[in-house]
């Protein structure tokens, strides 16, 4: 009952003419850098992380996730029509979904990648409704042990899921680390690593060094190669998917958001795993598996579900812990300290409508896609037939625009072109910035919960293997450490270890 | 990739010198890290949790070193191979030449050119479509902030914009 009164709430608070509007404007920026390879939701959220200062914390934080859920619906239709993902969470969309538009299905690809998207989305959302408080009542217990440790966890699983190397992945999170740690020193008050400079007292800005990291360095790359387009030039028809089609899809949909949903909640995972997993595990369950690669609907019904599943469950960790598990959330969690908020387990008690606002308005934006995604497809086309050479100094240009306003300061101009170099290389000696960016965030926190427990426990260690759920997070993290050095467990992670960075 | 793309103990190892570069930072993170103060375990310093994250950086550029040495790595020109490397450089020096320019001259003085440069020398765009969008996405841009969102770019030492 008392859910259903605050779920009133929520859609009493994103009903709000002004919420409706930024949500629409969210989901809207989010399905177009979606459809637009190049540039993708950890881009345009930290591009709009300034413009959320305009309005109330619910609006801001209402776009800032419509871009987020928007931007996985958006990425299907570039990596069906033109076989370029949009962004990452849709490199597998590619396989099945540009064969079938090559064999004239391109409307029913589209059509369940949409409905697979709404209906995983939805369920998304009635599992965080759920859940989320259920976990923070919990949470509230966690002392600075079971954070640190919590925060370590999700800091080793996403080095483990990097591609490539593991000593480079856990190497960027060091570096991230310490520069999270770059200004004064919250307990001491003491500058640190800042060089004399008065811009960085305050530490390092967040918006400078994603953007510099993956909008310049993304467009650098880009630039280096001749990107081909195959945009698929048919009218695209039949976007209701018909009885076969449903009867085909309906497991992979269904298994795809269930398992996305669980991947998403954990640390350090997200909606790039879960939509590989999902299609890995329709391959495996197919009586048919050799259609896979050659158009199979449940080939694209089961990631796009995933993916869009794992986007509302990765929410759950922030708002009831406050920890981010992947570089998206850390941007939410930057939007919501913004605002002077703390994500937690007592968001929900002291900031109801803020919680239940947010979580009606993405139910109000999976609608909104839906109804934007069918009809307008055929502008996403036309908008996927601008040059890159026109795009991107477009894209070089918001940045810069972006990156100023985040603090009205040029130095943060001259950090993101550094950090925009310094991502361009990482990337070409194959060091993956998704760890770096989440470690700069969790950093500082890392830090001041490690520090805290160190001064309450007077330097007993064994605080941090006494307590059952800290002691679970860090003997996770060690096996996962550990794993890559025996060969069964390598094979595993370099099948599953992926990019999350675009 | 050419024959000679994978390398053990040669310079042009780029794994080598990747891990290079991170020993070099851990070791700064560490001397750092001294110099701020470590305190005691019951009372950590400004510098405890920056020191032992230095040394869990050298560490880790150690592993990629050895893993260098003996498993070798591609060379430094292979990870450019095919590749219009010039690109990138020239849109790395457009950007500098844009920071210096930015402070002194202001948004509209140095976005315009910067664009031009964009759209010209990278992959050229035909001037019939460089210069309007040369000049209308930076005035545009700066008139919505400046109108609309109340934000003010930088003017330069000419104050326009």
């Amino acid at each position: 009952m008392d859910t259903l009164l605050n779920v009133g709430h929520g859609f009493g608070v994103a009903l709000l003419p002004i919420n409706l509007l930024y949500c629409f404007i969210g989901v809207f920026i989010g399905t177009l850098v979606g459809v637009l390879p190049g540039i993708g939701p950890i881009s345009a959220m930290s591009l709009l992380l300034p413009v959320t200062l305009s309005g109330t914390p619910e609006s801001g934080i209402i776009m800032m996730a419509g871009i987020y859920y928007g931007s996985m619906y958006g990425g299907s239709t570039t990596s069906i029509l033109v076989n370029i993902p949009g962004e990452a969470a849709s490199v597998v969309t590619c396989i099945d979904g540009h064969e079938m538009a090559k064999q004239g299905r391109a409307g029913p690809a589209l059509g369940i990648s949409a409905f697979g998207s709404f209906i995983a989305g939805t369920f998304a959302l009635i599992a965080l409704m759920l859940v989320a408080p259920k976990l923070a009542s919990v949470a509230i217990a966690f002392g600075p042990a079971e954070y640190f440790s919590l925060m370590v966890l999700g800091l080793v699983v996403l080095t483990f899921l990097t591609q490539g190397s593991m000593a480079k992945a856990l190497l960027m999170a060091c570096i991230g680390v310490v520069l999270g740690l770059v200004g004064l020193d919250s307990i001491t008050a003491m500058p640190r690593l800042t060089f004399g400079r008065l811009e960085l007292i305050d530490g390092i800005g967040l918006v400078p060094v994603v953007m510099g990291l993956f909008g310049i360095a993304e467009v650098l790359l880009n630039t280096e190669q001749v990107i081909k387009r195959d945009v698929i030039n048919t009218r695209i028809t039949h976007l209701l998917p018909n009885k076969a089609d449903w009867k085909a899809s309906l497991g992979p949909v269904s298994r795809g958001t269930v398992l996305g949903f669980c991947l998403g909640i954990l640390p350090g995972g997200g909606a790039v795993i879960s939509s590989f997993a999902s299609y890995a595990l329709e391959k495996r369950l197919s009586k048919t598996p050799e259609r896979f690669g050659k158009g199979a609907i449940e080939g694209v019904a089961g990631p796009e579900s995933a993916n869009n599943a794992a986007a509302g469950g990765a929410f759950i960790p922030l708002m009831t812990l406050g920890i981010p598990p992947n570089v998206v959330m850390a941007l939410l969690l930057g939007a919501f300290v913004i605002h002077g908020l703390q994500p937690g387990p007592l968001l929900i008690t002291q900031n109801p409508g803020l919680f239940w606002g947010i979580v009606a308005s993405m139910y109000i934006g999976n609608l909104m896609l839906l109804v934007l995604n069918l009809p307008m497809i055929g502008m996403w086309v036309q908008l996927l037939k601008l040059p890159y050479n026109v795009l991107f100094p477009l894209i070089i240009l918001f940045t810069i625009i972006g990156v100023y306003c985040s603090s009205n300061n040029v130095f943060d101009v001259y950090v993101m072109i550094a950090f925009g170099v310094i991502g361009y290389f990482m990337r070409k000696l194959g060091y993956e910035p998704a760890p770096l960016v989440l470690a700069f965030v969790l950093g500082p926190m890392l830090e001041n919960n490690l520090r805290k427990s160190l001064i309450l426990s007077q330097g007993d260690l064994m605080t941090f293997v006494e307590r059952p759920i800290s002691a679970a997070c860090l003997a996770f993290a060690l096996v996962l450490l550990i794993g890559p050095l025996l060969p069964a467990l390598r094979r595993k992670r370099e099948l599953v270890a992926l990019d999350e960075g675009a | 990739m050419s024959n000679d793309a994978n390398v053990k103990f040669r310079l042009s190892n780029s794994e080598l010198w990747g891990g290079l570069i991170g020993l070099a930072f851990g070791g700064f993170v560490i001397w750092s890290g001294l110099k701020l103060k470590l305190g005691t375990i019951n009372d950590p310093g400004s510098g405890y949790v920056l020191f032992y994250t230095g040394i869990l950086i050298c560490l880790f550029a150690i592993t990629i070193i050895v893993s260098a040495v003996t498993e070798g790595g591609p060379t430094l020109a292979s990870r450019w191979e095919n590749t219009r490397w010039t690109k990138p450089l020239l849109i790395i020096a457009c950007l500098t030449l844009f920071a210096f320019a930015l402070d002194t001259f202001g948004f509209l003085l140095s976005a315009i050119p910067l664009m031009v440069l964009l759209l010209r020398v990278i992959d050229p765009v035909r001037w019939s479509l460089t210069i309007p969008l040369s000049i209308l996405a930076p005035l545009g841009m700066w008139w919505i902030l400046k109108h609309l969102l109340g934000i003010q770019l930088p003017s330069g030492v000419f104050e326009i914009g």
